[in-house]
């Protein structure tokens, strides 16, 4: 999954034929992965296009017969973080560190969140309302709540996008599902559910 | 399903035990059910949790709630096609 520069490999024709056989079938995963992570349709249009090109410069390092969209995810993920995050129209994000940092120091995640909402309050929401409680999360927590829940990713396959150990995704699922838990009883609570 | 009560599985015989309506040990059980509704539970995960999943009301209603959760993501949130001027945008800069 590096993205070493060109080497050898493939012809011009073979290249073209691995894009379109092995890339071109996520584009609609890769769009909504992008979507939801600027939730900014310019952006994510930009974030897919410079992927794309990225992917077909660096096409000798994908080894055909591996996972083409955790390959392809993983290039979205880094140029998401290095070229749009910092120019992202999406006001406060909050940096990942620091929020692991606040919810280790005071344990937060791991204590206070007994179950004080209804599986009927979350039954009763509609897409938008939960798309809504999503897009609040800072974009460390949505992105590893987006690739299990949305993309179906395994804990393996997240842990190469994301590139951290397994353990680290799973308390990082665990963490962003206790703030997703919390958006989403605010959201009922305030639109009158019975949470 | 405390994690930390497994006499009964010791002594290789399910007991009838009341429903509990505290959970002592719920983060970790919620860590474990999490891993289960996402498949990525150990064998003995998955064990302890088919011997203990009546027996904790919090952890009953954890496991509901989270499923919810998870199926509401998976199939209520829009999933946005890629537009296809993208496609044919990013084709067309291929063969620059």
């Amino acid at each position: 999954m590096s993205e070493a520069p060109m080497k050898e490999g493939y012809t011009d024709g073979q290249k073209y034929e691995v894009f379109n056989r092995e890339f071109m079938p996520h584009i609609d995963s890769m769009y909504n992965f992008a979507f939801r992570l600027t939730t900014d349709e310019d952006d994510a249009n930009d974030l897919v296009q410079d992927t794309y090109l990225k992917a077909f410069r660096f096409i000798s390092s994908f080894e055909q017969g591996t996972n083409a969209k955790a390959w392809l995810f993983r290039i979205l993920k880094n140029s998401f973080i290095n070229d749009y995050r910092k120019k992202s129209k999406e006001p406060s994000k909050v940096d990942y560190q620091e929020v692991e940092t606040t919810y280790n120091s005071e344990d937060a995640a791991d204590t206070t969140h007994t179950v004080d909402l209804r599986a009927d309050a979350v039954q009763d929401m509609i897409g938008d309302e939960v798309a809504n409680a999503l897009n609040s999360l800072p974009v460390d927590f949505r992105t590893v709540i987006i690739l299990c829940d949305i993309e179906g990713f395994t804990y393996e396959e997240m842990a190469k996008i994301l590139d951290i150990p397994i353990g680290t995704v799973r308390s990082r699922l665990h963490r962003a599902r206790n703030l997703l838990k919390d958006k989403l009883r605010n959201y009922a609570g305030h639109m009158g559910y019975d949470v | 399903m405390n994690l930390s009560s497994k006499t009964s599985e010791a002594a290789g015989e399910k007991q009838e035990q009341p429903m509990k309506h505290h959970c002592d040990n719920h983060a970790e059980c919620m860590k474990m059910i999490q891993a289960i509704l996402d498949g990525e539970a150990s064998d003995a995960e998955r064990e302890h949790f088919r011997q203990n999943m009546d027996k904790c009301m919090p952890c009953i209603q954890t496991y509901h709630l989270e499923k919810c959760i998870k199926d509401s993501l998976h199939s209520k949130v829009e999933r946005r096609p890629c537009p296809e001027k993208l496609v044919a945008a990013i084709k067309a800069q291929l063969h620059n």
